[in-house]
């Protein structure tokens, strides 16, 4: 029902991202706000609000997390980075009183992910920050669990919109659990039924490959 | 694995038939099968069973389990126990679709057995998916699930594991962070 021609690799979510994810891929390019700690010359077209040259040493501005984890260096302080505000004790209180309410499609969409990654950056509230998303998870499974084990045959989209990605993925496997299941049962999985693949299958006319 | 794989093997299982034709013992790879005279009751395996229904060269006898007052029985075991109970065969979901499906002649009372064991079937999954929120929430290791059958952990395996995996993820994060592990660079 859902064979796709290419297996997609799943995230890392760890503080290891895996190379061929595309979620990984998506979520490198998240923007975090980071301090520059020392003049970067002939930088400044990063700084959009800036006309000079060069980037200045206390330059407060949003960069992508692959850019920041590349410069990032522990002895020598070329940036100094920010946590987004859903990580900060603000937030992280909103997440130990009720996981459930926090809509973390909003907030993420890789919460987890992006929060696992903060973890490579020296902060005290590292210690914090992963407790913290593992007690989001955990408190945030059962609703998961019982809405992809439940929801046959009815409309997803609200169910799903308030997941983050990594939840969105656990839903769908829950969902494949549960619709292959109920496909059985009513006896459908018994017809023969021809393969996504061959039904997809256009083959491409000469014509359309050389224009 | 899909649910038709689950059936596939729950194909292997013994039922007793009533063949009403004559035949030889048949040998084939699994096991010799008959010999089959009319009216002796005889095992075999339940794609054959159904194979012969189909063509009305026999008359099924329902497994001894396959009956109301035992599945009733059944059922308020599986409410009252928190822990899951044996079930009487280790594919009665599957048999007691496939039997129903196409020998409901047979069976006596056909339509309370499949509330029965449908009923059963949704007990035990609320009390698996009761487990598995349990497991996750306290953060358990190991777990052990006796009792269980194929199907109904092949309808939860994938979305368990998948879970199980991210969470272990998470967990590990927790133990990189506090030992203040060396960062490389990328």
């Amino acid at each position: 029902m859902d064979a796709q021609s290419y297996h997609p690799v799943s995230p890392g979510v760890g503080t290891e991202e895996n190379f061929l994810s595309l979620d990984d891929i998506l979520l490198s390019h998240q923007r975090h706000p980071v301090r520059t700690e020392c003049a970067f010359p002939r930088l400044g077209f990063l700084d959009r609000s800036s006309d000079s040259e060069d980037l200045p040493e206390g330059t407060k501005m949003e960069l992508p997390l692959w850019l920041s984890k590349g410069l990032y260096e522990r002895k020598r302080r070329v940036l100094s980075v920010e946590l987004p505000k859903v990580y900060k004790e603000g937030w992280r209180t909103v997440f130990t009183a009720d996981p459930n309410v926090v809509n973390l499609h909003k907030m993420g969409p890789y919460y987890y992910g992006l929060g696992s990654q903060m973890l490579h950056f020296d902060s005290p509230e590292n210690p914090d920050i992963a407790q913290t998303l593992l007690q989001t998870f955990i408190g945030r499974f059962r609703r998961v669990m019982d809405s992809s084990q439940n929801a046959y045959n009815e409309d997803t989209s609200t169910l799903v919109e308030r997941l983050d990605c990594l939840e969105k993925a656990l839903f769908r496997s829950g969902q494949s659990g549960l619709n292959g299941f109920q496909s059985w049962e009513k006896g459908r999985a018994s017809q023969l039924t021809a393969s996504s693949l061959v039904i997809n299958y256009r083959k491409r006319k000469m014509a359309d490959v050389q224009a | 694995m899909d649910p038709s794989e689950v059936e596939f093997l729950a194909e292997k299982e013994l039922v007793k038939i009533v063949p009403n034709f004559s035949l030889d013992k048949i040998y084939l790879i699994g096991g010799d099968l008959g010999p089959f005279n009319p009216g002796l009751p005889v095992d075999v395996p339940l794609w054959l069973a159904l194979n012969f229904k189909q063509r009305q060269k026999c008359r099924i006898i329902p497994p001894d389990w396959m009956d109301v007052e035992k599945l009733e029985e059944i059922r308020e075991l599986e409410k009252r126990e928190e822990a899951f109970t044996p079930v009487p065969s280790p594919y009665y979901m599957e048999l007691t679709k496939l039997l129903l499906n196409h020998a409901s002649d047979n069976i006596p009372k056909a339509d309370e057995i499949r509330t029965l064991v449908k009923d059963i079937w949704d007990t035990r999954i609320a009390k698996l998916r009761l487990s598995a929120d349990s497991f996750i929430s306290q953060q358990e290791a190991h777990a052990k699930l006796d009792n269980l059958t194929l199907l109904e952990i092949n309808t939860i395996r994938e979305f368990l594991l998948n879970s199980l995996n991210c969470m272990f993820k998470l967990r590990s994060n927790l133990q990189a962070g506090s030992s203040g592990r060396t960062f490389t660079d990328y």
